[in-house]
């Protein structure tokens, strides 16, 4: 069956399930609708996701005023209706012929056409596009308007509640569900790309016996067999290998399968381990819990190698908290501080007030010497931590003492986290720490968590090789490319004699497997979910499964002996256990309607730390021993972009620029200048890292902010069989992981390989150029200074002393607008996490290019993040290869990777897109008139007028204008240049059609485009607005009802959009604070977008305060001279 | 110059006999326009033959090459439009490189040919007749060189008609704000008077071709063009007013067509495009870069046609004067960006001028200041300006060096502007390249046809600058001219 057909079949919903879709539609209607008559009158319990969500267009009765074409016609007297019949002289609308005028036209008509054909025979015509109508119309849909389904993605033993929207049955964006408790509305980077995963045409699209295609009933009826002979055996010799995930559903149909056949087994595992956090609280507290970090009740957070911003679980949760309280409205607010020790650059990084660069194997020496240092001050334990750091003792107990004395002065509001990769003896100090500064109950909360009686992977390891399995059921997950090395997966897999694996693609494992079954997205499937406070999600489908593929829940079922499987009824059934009502239609209808099932959160449980568990954990902590050159720390870490590798096929994750290094379509051998200095390396130049017998070869990368002698080596990557997508980006590092050391490893060599390797990154220079584009100062410097992000638009910048000397038009022509877009970003909430250009990308069609397009500079994101580094000393040292003095400013960017500066690095991330500029040097330039203002302040693209002279690009001082160097989305990556000639493949180009927004254009190559402040966004609303208004004339759509889609996405709120003209509106409001300014000020463009500049919350006390932020140290010194 | 030293003291009979006048001290002497006496037979056979006999071999040498280049070109476009600019190296930041460095280019280039026709002849510039048509003919190839890239560096080539102000239904009229408009009627402008100017003064030239024609065809093709001149008093007299009137009117255009391409940097706010000395300095450029091409293109042709006579040393010596005077405004125009960068106090735009210096392409602006400044100042020495090869050699320096500039400008100004994350590194493809090459292709296969059909030299206007074309003369009228066998 060719792939469109697939997609026809799977858009054509069975009418029960379009009962249930029914039930999910959640936009204008009210949440429980008994009756097409309740439609509209139905109250509104839900306001704010009512208003986010645009009115479809009202009937005609509601539209406005009926007007006459005169007072006779108001009349209706007769004389006019004679008039209007007999508008033309009597007789002339008869024919007196025989032949009637219908047949004279159809004679016309026809001959017209015939003499079409042979025109369209040999000429150029477009090619035929057929819309196929509906053959039942579904009940209260409307041609054009979009409809919103809560549901939720599982991520990584949580979920995120989520709200989709579908246009014409399918799933086009994805937002968070702002109804949710533990929800802003915001999302995460995979959250909002997992659109993409939907419609991949690489995804596992058929049943498979040993790589042969069979029928679904064929394999049903295997599934059925298994179960069958299970049920005979007590389920000996069959397990199953999940992937950890909190489904209720799965957890009973888990614990029926187990009740029902005691012999089978159960593994879970994952690639990336987020599991440590409940199995330290569990062993700290003796209890089954696990921690709920409330970081908006902290104000000092000390984090122990912690990602907990870039890559813990539930990141968007975490930016949402820690930003919430980085707000400043006035100078005495107080932000949050953020203590920080790692290895690795992170995003985390990014945000820390101090920043300590301890490789990660010494990270519990910190934890251990801070936890001393709070019971008793003067503590030991910081000379080893000093010599891990490569610093002096005094430096470091310094360090130490002060942080511990913040700690202290902040009892009960202070929150001590341990990462994901650090072993288990750091989370135990963290636990102790926060037990004793008593914010247990206060910043971290504990949930139970009992633990699920399964094995982990070594076990199965075991198992197999022991032979006692017969039959795996491998249920997600991709344990043959993912798995520890020293498991040797592909052959130990072989073990058992039948492996039958639920998979979303054909990948390294698929091979290896009996039976594949291809899983379906969690957009196509019935599902249930808990959010990280516990609150019970539902997962509803938004398209029937594109490749028939099924749910975990239906392979359970099925082994179980289920003839038809019901995904629906098992969720439903899971829920009447639940939601503890006897009301269960109603309450299960809320439940879909809203996302989520009210007042389900978990409750805290109290706990007590168990002394004798954390005394025998501390017993534990020694000495990493000397890192060297020789015997180097590899950090194998979770991948911003492709996770453990699951998302490698994603490309709009692949061309993500990587929050840290800006890298695309690729990993990298990260480590510090000192590192790649001793081992006479540089960036880009192939090298071979060796642990134990394994080794990989990758290209080194010399990032700042690296501990020394530590290298960073992202998973995920290295695929060797994956989609056309992921082919061929980035090298394996999996061979290195063992379960001995699977995320810190010591004892790594690295040596050069010969060779480099083309890196693709999208911004390559690192410093600011003491440039005051991002704006910062410490507390107490903007305490005293309120204005000092005013005051910068002096330095470095010559303000004009004259108006301009002809008046813009836009000045007048604004009067006329009844709303005035704007947006203002504020930088102190911005954390760098980049869901916002991956939520542009989904709603605006940005194409991908590819990483050789990238490399070129041609990459199409319509709202970039600008990443710069500060660091002192300003000048370069050290370095044979740096320039020196004056020189470094015009150091190419290569030489950057040789100056001292970058080894303790303060970094700044800025949203960058279109400013929107009320004096537009874009506009002007254009010579045919294709940019241009409208009245509501919208610097607006006219695709069909532009030629693509990209002089706008070339006058545009921020650089945000995209040119379609190809035809990005007619053909596929790679055959860019093959002009005319290079085609995608049909089920390519199918299912990419799929996730378009229906509402915006999709640009041909030739002509520019840029960032519109989501101009379709707008225009719905005015449009409903208009609706709803009718003869009232009340057309200004109400203060911040709807925004764009990066701000929409932003957990972080740091993105604002809203109607100037409206003093009531958020974002007047933010472009009143005294931190307000516009980039470039002195260029008097006016942007409609400004920045509201970040304070950074230094502690005096501590040795590596500045009372300067380093950025805002270059501006002085760079910039101050100018003048 | 025995001969005429001769016929001085014959023909100036004083009231008391014969008058001796005393001799000019020889370094105060001009060499004579045409040199050794030609008469105008000779002139006429000399130059008409150049179209009339077989074609030299070294011209097929160059001509089967060019159409090669040119082949090439047509390859190259229809490649760029059916695939999407991407295949050039264009890039964001640098979203004009190539393609703007060449039109740039050769518009420059094609600056000279005007200057000498229209403004030098104003100024009663005599000497400009020997080169006047060949750099006119240069100058026509060379814009339509430059006039390929602006049609063919847009994004979607088949609307560039929508840069010209038709009226349409929807009403959208082109944006009259934007130098890319004031180019497209600049440069149109340019090429239709240009192209006007030398059509008119090849009519006399023409009319000779024609009478002396001996084949069919050739009769009626240059009998065509010639619109039938027969020499008369009344075509002289229309013919010389019409002249004046062309010079009159194309001497504001070499004027403006530079200063207009110059606004198309100097309207923008990019630092180094953003100054009001552009307009001079670039008209300066030209000039210095169309002398520069002008002296490439004749040194080797003024031997391989034997027209040392016509082209004399004299006139070699005058284009190397003003190579060398408009090298040294274009390189006071580098010290003066330099001196207004800082004196400004502008950070951006003092950054800017280092980065030329000392940044990433660094190597691009030693180029141009060494080829454009520096190396022209060897034209001081009169030894040098007289030594062909070393003149031929500076020549095209001069050209490279100006190709370097329009780099140094355009790319180097926008690889690193206001926002440093904005910041990139422009590499050329080989389709860049082979354009440029195929560029070349067009204006030499224009140019070798033109000097196989068209007379190289305007025949007539030479006539008019020898020595016995003055009335004054005591050989007026070239009767008694000397022939030499």
């Amino acid at each position: 069956m060719s792939a469109m057909g697939r997609i026809k079949d799977s858009m054509s919903i069975t009418p029960q399930e379009q009962g249930r879709f029914k039930i999910g539609a959640g936009t204008a209607s009210s949440p429980l609708p008994s009756g097409p008559g309740e439609q509209e009158a139905g109250t509104k319990p839900s306001p704010p996701l009512a208003s986010r969500l645009l009115e479809p267009s009202l009937r005609q009765e509601d539209s406005g005023p009926v007007y006459w074409r005169g007072l006779d016609e108001l009349a209706q007297t007769p004389q006019f209706r004679e008039w209007v019949e007999r508008e033309f002289p009597p007789g002339a609308s008869e024919w007196a012929d025989g032949t009637s005028r219908r047949d004279f036209l159809r004679l016309m008509s026809a001959s017209l056409l015939l003499a079409g054909a042979g025109f369209a025979g040999g000429g150029c015509r477009r090619p035929v596009e057929r819309v196929e109508p509906f053959g039942k119309m579904p009940e209260d849909y409307t041609h054009g308007v979009p409809q919103y389904y809560a549901t939720a993605m599982p991520a990584h033993g949580s979920a995120v509640a989520l709200v989709v929207k579908s246009n014409d049955g399918r799933p086009t964006k994805i937002e968070g569900n702002q109804l949710h408790p533990d929800s802003n509305g915001g999302t995460d980077r995979f959250a909002q790309a997992s659109i993409l995963d939907l419609y991949d045409p690489d995804r596992a699209a058929r049943f498979a016996q040993g790589g042969n295609t069979r029928t679904p009933e064929a394999a049903f009826d295997f599934l059925e067999e298994l179960g069958r002979k299970a049920g005979q055996n007590g389920g000996q010799g069959l397990a199953f290998l999940l992937e950890r995930n909190n489904s209720p559903s799965r957890a009973r149909l888990w614990k029926s399968l187990s009740d029902q056949w005691p012999q089978a087994r159960w593994y879970v595992h994952d690639a990336v381990d987020l599991d440590i956090h409940r199995r330290a609280a569990t062993l700290a507290f003796a209890k089954p819990v696990e921690p709920y970090w409330q970081l908006d009740k902290a104000n000092v957070v000390v984090s122990l190698d912690c990602d907990f911003l870039g890559s813990e679980g539930d990141v968007h949760n975490h930016i949402r908290r820690f930003s919430q309280r980085r707000r400043l409205e006035k100078p005495q607010d107080t932000p949050i501080r953020l203590y920080l020790a790692e290895s690795l650059m992170s995003v985390t990084g990014f945000n820390a007030d101090h920043r300590l660069r301890l490789p990660g194997s010494a990270v519990v020496l910190l934890a251990a010497a801070l936890a001393a240092e709070l019971r008793k001050p003067g503590g030991s334990g910081v000379e080893a931590l000093a010599k891990a750091a490569g610093v002096e003792v005094q430096w470091m107990a310094k360090w130490v003492a002060a942080c511990a004395v913040d700690l202290a002065a902040n009892r009960g509001h202070s929150l001590v986290m341990a990462g994901h990769r650090q072993p288990l003896e750091a989370h135990l100090l963290a636990h102790a720490m926060n037990a004793a500064l008593g914010n247990v109950g206060q910043t971290v909360l504990f949930h139970s968590a009992p633990e699920a009686k399964a094995g982990g992977l070594p076990e199965l390891a075991q198992a197999l090789k022991a032979g006692e399995v017969e039959t795996l059921v491998v249920l997600g997950g991709n344990p043959v490319y993912a798995a520890p090395a020293d498991l040797d997966w592909a052959k130990t897999q072989r073990r058992a004699k039948t492996v039958v694996r639920l998979g979303y693609f054909e990948d390294e494992t698929f091979p290896v497997c009996d039976w594949h079954l291809p899983a379906a997205h969690y957009l196509e499937s019935w599902g249930d979910a808990r959010t990280s406070d516990g609150t019970l999600v539902s997962i509803q489908p938004l398209i029937a499964p594109l490749f028939g593929g099924l749910t975990e829940l239906e392979v359970l079922a099925r082994i179980a002996g289920a003839r038809v499987t019901d995904a629906y009824g098992i969720v439903r059934e899971t829920f009447a256990g639940l939601c503890g009502t006897e009301a269960i239609e109603a309450a299960w209808r809320k439940f879909l309607h809203d996302g989520f099932l009210a007042n389900s959160a978990a409750q805290p449980v109290e706990v007590s730390l168990n002394e004798a568990a954390v005394a025998e954990g501390l017993g534990r902590v020694k000495p990493p021993g000397a890192l060297t050159k020789e015997r180097l720390e590899l950090t194998f870490h979770r991948d911003y972009r492709v996770d453990d590798g699951r998302y490698n096929n994603n490309g709009w994750l692949q061309e993500l620029p990587d929050p840290v290094t800006k890298i695309v379509w690729d990993n990298v051998v990260l480590m510090s200048r000192k590192t790649a200095l001793e081992l006479g390396v540089k960036n880009s130049e192939r090298v071979e890292i060796k642990l134990g017998e394994a080794s990989v070869t990758g290209p080194v990368w010399v990032q700042p902010g690296m501990a020394d002698y530590s290298v960073g080596l992202a998973l995920g990557y290295g695929r060797r069989k994956t989609g056309r997508v992921g082919r061929n980006a980035g090298f394996d590092v999996y061979p290195l992981r063992t379960s001995a050391g699977p995320n810190i490893a010591i004892g790594g060599t690295v040596r050069a390989a010969g060779g480099t390797y083309a890196i693709s990154c999208t911004q390559s220079h690192w410093s600011l150029e003491g440039r005051p584009i991002v704006r910062e100062a410490n507390l107490e410097h903007y305490r005293q200074h309120p204005d000092f992000a005013k005051e910068l638009d002096a330095e470095g910048e010559e303000l004009p002393v004259v108006a301009p000397f002809y008046p813009n038009p836009f000045d007048q022509l604004k009067q006329k607008g009844l709303h005035q877009w704007g947006m203002s970003i504020d930088l102190n909430r911005c954390v760098g996490c980049s869901a916002c250009m991956l939520a542009c990308q989904s709603e605006n069609n940005v194409p991908i290019v590819g990483k050789d397009q990238v490399r070129r500079g041609r990459e199409m994101h319509w709202l970039r993040i600008d990443r710069y580094y500060a660091g002192r000393p300003l000048g370069p040292k050290e370095s044979p290869e740096a320039k020196k003095g004056f020189l470094e400013t015009f150091r190419t960017e290569a030489e950057q990777q040789y100056e001292a500066w970058i080894d303790d690095p303060q970094a700044v991330t800025q949203p960058m897109l279109c400013q929107h500029c009320e004096a537009a040097p874009c506009e002007n330039v254009c010579p045919v008139n294709a940019t241009s203002h409208d009245q509501e302040g919208l610097n607006v693209m006219t695709y069909n007028r532009c030629v693509g002279t990209r002089y706008c690009s070339n006058n545009c001082p921020y650089k945000v204008r995209r040119f379609n160097f190809f035809d990005w989305n007619k053909r596929p990556i790679g055959k860019f240049y093959q002009g005319p000639f290079g085609h995608r493949a049909a089920d390519e180009w199918d299912l990419l059609k799929m996730v378009k927004n229906p509402d915006v254009t999709v640009r041909m190559r030739g002509v520019m485009e840029k960032c519109t402040f989501c101009l379709q966004r707008i225009e719905q609303a005015k449009i409903a607005q208009k609706d709803k208004a009718g003869a009232s004339g009340d057309v200004v759509v109400p203060s911040d009802s709807f925004t764009t889609a990066c701000a929409q996405a932003c957990p972080a709120e740091a993105i604002v959009f809203g109607n100037l003209n409206d003093p009531g509106s958020r974002v007047s409001k933010l472009k009143k604070m005294d931190r307000d300014y516009p980039v470039l000020k002195a260029l008097l463009t006016k942007p409609r977008t400004t920045y509201l500049a970040r304070v950074r919350n230094p502690n005096p006390a501590m040795p590596d305060y500045y009372s300067t932020p380093s950025s805002l140290e270059e501006i002085e010194q760079k910039m101050g001279g100018a003048h | 110059m025995a001969v005429q030293t001769s016929v001085l003291e014959v023909a100036r009979p004083g009231p008391g006999g014969v008058v001796n006048v005393p001799e000019p001290p020889p370094e105060l002497e001009r060499a004579p326009l045409v040199a050794n006496n030609r008469s105008f037979g000779w002139l006429s056979n000399r130059v008409a033959s150049l179209s009339e006999d077989a074609a030299p071999v070294w011209w097929w040498i160059l001509f089967i090459p060019s159409v090669l280049a040119l082949a090439m070109l047509f390859l190259m476009m229809s490649y760029q439009i059916s695939t999407g600019v991407g295949v050039w190296g264009n890039m964001h930041p640098v979203m004009w490189a190539w393609d703007i460095v060449n039109f740039v280019w050769w518009i420059g280039i094609g600056h000279a040919g005007t200057l000498i026709s229209a403004i030098l002849f104003l100024l009663r510039q005599r000497w400009r007749t020997a080169v006047n048509r060949a750099a006119e003919a240069m100058t026509i190839f060379a814009v339509m060189c430059a006039g390929i890239y602006p049609l063919l560096h847009v994004g979607r080539a088949w609307y560039d008609w929508w840069l010209l102000p038709l009226p349409n239904s929807n009403s959208i009229w082109p944006q009259f704000r934007s130098p890319l408009m004031w180019d497209v009627f600049a440069v149109s402008t340019y090429f239709t008077v240009s192209v006007l100017f030398w059509y008119m003064g090849l009519i006399p030239d023409l009319a000779v071709l024609r009478d002396r024609a001996k084949s069919r065809v050739r009769q009626f093709l240059y009998g065509l063009f010639a619109l039938g001149w027969t020499g008369s008093n009344r075509h002289w007299s229309n013919y010389e007013k019409a002249y004046l009137i062309l010079a009159g009117l194309s001497t504001p255009l070499v004027l403006s067509v530079h200063s207009i391409v110059s606004l198309d940097f100097s309207v923008s706010q990019l630092p180094g495009w953003h100054t009001t000395i552009f307009p001079p300095y670039f008209v300066a450029g030209a000039v210095f870069s169309g002398f520069g091409m002008v002296l490439t293109l004749l040194i080797p042709l003024r031997s391989m046609f034997k027209l040392q006579d016509i082209i004399t040393m004299r006139h070699i010596d005058v284009m190397c004067k003003v190579t060398l005077l408009t090298g040294s405004i274009v390189g006071y125009a580098y010290l003066m960006e330099f001196f207004i960068a800082w004196y400004s106090g502008n950070p951006n735009e003092r950054f800017h001028f280092e980065n030329r210096a000392l940044g990433p392409y660094q190597w691009a602006w030693l180029f141009m200041v060494s080829c454009n400044v520096l190396i022209p100042q060897l034209f001081w020495f009169k030894r040098l300006r007289q030594n062909l090869v070393v003149v031929f050699i500076i020549s095209i320096l001069v050209n490279v060096g100006m190709w370097f500039e329009r780099f140094v400008i355009i790319v180097v100004s926008l690889h690193r502007d206001f926002i440093p994350s904005n910041w990139g590194y422009y590499r050329p493809t080989w389709v860049d390249i082979c354009t440029y090459i195929g560029t070349f292709g067009l204006f030499f296969t224009m140019f070798l046809l033109f000097i196989r059909f068209l007379p190289l030299i305007a025949v007539s206007e030479v006539k008019g600058v020898t020595p016995q074309a003055d009335p004054h003369h005591p050989l007026g009228g070239a009767k008694e001219g000397v022939h030499h066998a």
